[in-house]
């Protein structure tokens, strides 16, 4: 049959026309003014003068900027492997159950995720409360000193990380899940007629051919974390702000607190071309990982 | 009989309309940040001043979320021109809103317009909302911290004075011989503290230096001289409570007022914006004979930490204010501080003068105790860095925290800030 292209691409642009719009307004255009006001000394609202790349040269010395970088790098440590593994570890428990049990028990896993970012902070927030939380009393039943958690250096941001961990794992669960479902089953029976034993079934079967979600698990993983806001925003509030900085905390302090948009805009460009940076690696990691199996 | 109805209601509301229209009622819009039981009090007077003009003036008011949010969303409001009529603004975020440019001067054509002047308020409130001579705000009230406490575990412990006020409040050494007489008595926590919020624990460890005529900017300069000492000082004996067991540790807001109102904690350290809370429970029959005071003096003279709840009139880019609406404005701002005795109910000391010094609020208690302050209070810095939820409270929360709390050096921890607050 034939077809007129000319059409075909009309009817195409006039369908991605509203997208592109939006995506051009809201996205495209404020992130080259961002590119652009990071070498000005603009205020948050209004413009600046040019001042070429001081912004950037004021981050070498900036201990704050230092803190935050090693902070968000820490948390990302912290949350984007364990978070990985804990999902899968519990995607293969779940994946063992059958029928409404399953459902159920994937239900009470995927919970926390549908919570707000303010409820999860409420909820754990009162759990490590030092005077009147849960978590003290069994501390104080075990013996052990109570620990200020979200006010302490050294806890915070393992805490952190541990109920990120709690309330995304969730979503991480459901993607292993599906993956584990299209392995065929014939493969596992052959498998087991070869006298397989489980581990040697996971390392050389399931494992194998979850490749694909495990990484596409960590990339999403690892570039939410690396923007990690809300959860240290909100537990450190009152608390020791500066000792919990990430980066994107610090641009929002330098934009919203301090009034300085040009400075906020480096932290932020700076923090774009680390995202950009590592997911590009970690994506060449894995397909180099790929191709090497092959 | 349903279509009836219908054009009836229909044919009503038209009419209203059109009455309305006739009358020229001028709106005007408000924006504040009071969503506590303040909140609920300025409700109360939002309607009370409705119905005093009604068809000549109408409030309509939103409450937004208090701190940086109430704050980011006036400035980008403003820029482009979609800021309220008139709205609260603390006294100690105005260097910022100047440098902003967010704030309309309040003229002195202004405040003859509105019949208040410069006398009917404390020159320490009037000072706040000053800058190069010019007024940028209408004070509404003051709002100080002050020594809350329990009276029957005071008397337990040999500690309540004949006048119904705590013992041991001329110096540092009496203070804490008050606190130690009641740790000994059996309370648990003789001072409950907000010790795990450095922010909160800015307004009573800058009182405490203000004690010792400490100052934290002089110039440009942050900490300078002996005002490092002065700091130190303050931390030191802050952290010896704390050391002691005298006051309770990582303790947050909410745990805070908990540990006074159920007797646990037998005095605190907090805003008058709990004032409600207590006299609330008490009402319930659910608290304890309690009373507030002033500070402590634990240094040189008395000084007390207080802001300023004002009111403010947007710059709205753009968009010119008409003089009927203007008008309208200074109507609110004018009765709503002739009308404050009602607001002081909210704990909060009103800054128009007339009215504290009314029999009414001299009868009020504990307001009429601990209002006499208002002669020695301290506001913030005037900085842009300075106010609520600025940067100082960042880098001084940061540093509070750990040092009240006994993991951190004072002498260290005035290094640190003073290096960190230099570097903004």
């Amino acid at each position: 049959m034939l077809k007129d292209r000319r059409s075909d691409i009309l009817v195409a642009l006039v369908l991605i026309a509203p997208f592109l719009a939006i995506y051009l307004l809201v996205f495209v255009y404020p992130t080259i003014q961002m590119f652009r006001i990071s070498f000005t000394d603009a205020p948050l609202i209004g413009a600046g003068s040019w001042k070429g790349i001081d912004n950037y040269a004021r981050l070498d010395n900036d201990p704050m900027f230092r803190r935050a970088l090693w902070n968000t790098l820490y948390f990302v440590l912290l949350t984007v492997i364990p978070g990985t593994l804990i999902a899968l570890l519990i995607a293969l428990g779940v994946s063992r159950l059958a029928g409404r049990l399953q459902a159920l028990v994937l239900a009470l896993f995927f919970l926390p995720y549908i919570l707000p970012v303010s409820v999860v902070y409420l909820l754990w927030d009162w759990t490590l409360n030092f005077q009147f939380g849960i978590a003290m009393h069994v501390l104080d039943w075990l013996g052990i000193a109570r620990i200020p958690v979200t006010k302490s250096a050294t806890w915070f941001m393992p805490a952190v990380a541990w109920v990120t961990i709690w309330w995304t794992a969730g979503f991480s669960i459901l993607l292993f899940l599906a993956g584990l479902r299209t392995i065929p089953t014939e493969i596992y029976e052959a498998a087991a007629l070869d006298n397989a034993s489980r581990w040697t079934t996971f390392r050389k079967i399931t494992w194998p051919l979850l490749r694909p979600v495990s990484a596409l698990v960590l990339t999403i993983q690892l570039i939410l974390q690396l923007k990690i806001f809300d959860q240290v925003y909100l537990f450190s509030q009152g608390g020791r702000p500066n000792d919990n900085m990430v980066l994107v905390y610090y641009v929002f302090q330098r934009a919203f607190q301090q009034n300085q948009g040009g400075r906020a805009a480096a932290v932020a460009v700076t923090l774009f071309v680390l995202v950009v940076v590592v997911s590009v690696f970690q994506f060449q990691l894995l397909r180099f990982a790929e191709r090497r199996r092959q | 009989m349903r279509l009836r109805r219908i054009a009836a209601t229909a044919l009503v509301a038209a009419g209203g309309l059109w009455a309305s229209a006739a009358f020229a009622e001028e709106t005007v819009v408000w924006w504040d940040f009071l969503g506590g039981g303040d909140g609920v009090r300025m409700k109360q007077m939002i309607s009370d001043f409705n119905a005093a003009h009604a068809g000549k003036v109408k409030i309509d008011a939103t409450t937004l979320e208090w701190g940086l949010p109430f704050y980011a969303k006036v400035q980008t409001s403003a820029a482009v021109g979609e800021a309220p009529d008139v709205m609260t603004y603390h006294a100690s975020r105005i260097p910022l809103a100047l440098t902003q440019d967010v704030l309309q001067e309040i003229t002195p054509d202004d405040w003859s317009k509105m019949g208040l002047s410069s006398s009917d308020f404390a020159p320490a409130t009037w000072d706040a909302v000053s800058s190069d001579g010019k007024q940028y705000a209408v004070p509404l009230d003051t709002h100080p911290i002050v020594l809350y406490y329990n009276r029957d575990l005071l008397k337990k412990a040999g500690m309540l004075g004949d006048d119904g006020r705590p013992k041991g409040m001329g110096s540092g050494a009496e203070f804490t011989a008050t606190l130690k007489a009641l740790k000994d008595s059996g309370v648990e926590f003789p001072l409950g503290s907000v010790t795990a919020s450095g922010d909160f624990m800015f307004r009573t460890i800058y009182s405490f230096m203000c004690q010792q005529g400490g100052e934290l900017q002089t110039g440009d300069e942050f900490l300078a001289g002996d005002n490092g000492q002065k700091l130190q000082n303050t931390l030191a004996l802050l952290q010896g409570w704390t050391n002691d067991g005298l006051q309770s540790k990582y303790t947050d807001y909410p745990a805070t007022v908990a540990l006074f109102t159920s007797g646990k904690a037998a005095m605190m350290i907090n805003g008058v914006w709990e004032v409600p809370t207590m006299t609330d429970l008490a009402k319930q029959g659910k608290l304890f004979d309690w009373g507030a005071v002033e500070l402590p003096v634990v240094f040189d003279k008395p000084c007390t930490y207080a802001d300023s709840h004002s009111f403010a009139i947007p710059k709205n880019q753009g968009k010119e204010m008409s003089a009927e609406k203007r008008s309208a404005v200074l109507e609110v701002i004018s009765w709503m501080d002739k009308n404050s005795l009602f607001w002081a109910t909210a704990g909060h000391i009103p800054a128009y003068k007339p009215v504290t010094d009314s029999a009414e609020y001299k009868a009020m208690e504990p307001n009429a105790t601990y209002s006499p302050l208002t002669a020695n209070m301290i506001f913030d810095p005037k900085s842009p860095l300075a106010g609520i939820a600025g940067p100082i409270f960042g880098v001084m929360s940061t540093y509070y925290v750990p040092t009240l709390n006994g993991e951190m050096d004072p002498a260290a921890a005035v290094e640190g800030i003073k290096e960190e607050l230099n570097a903004l």
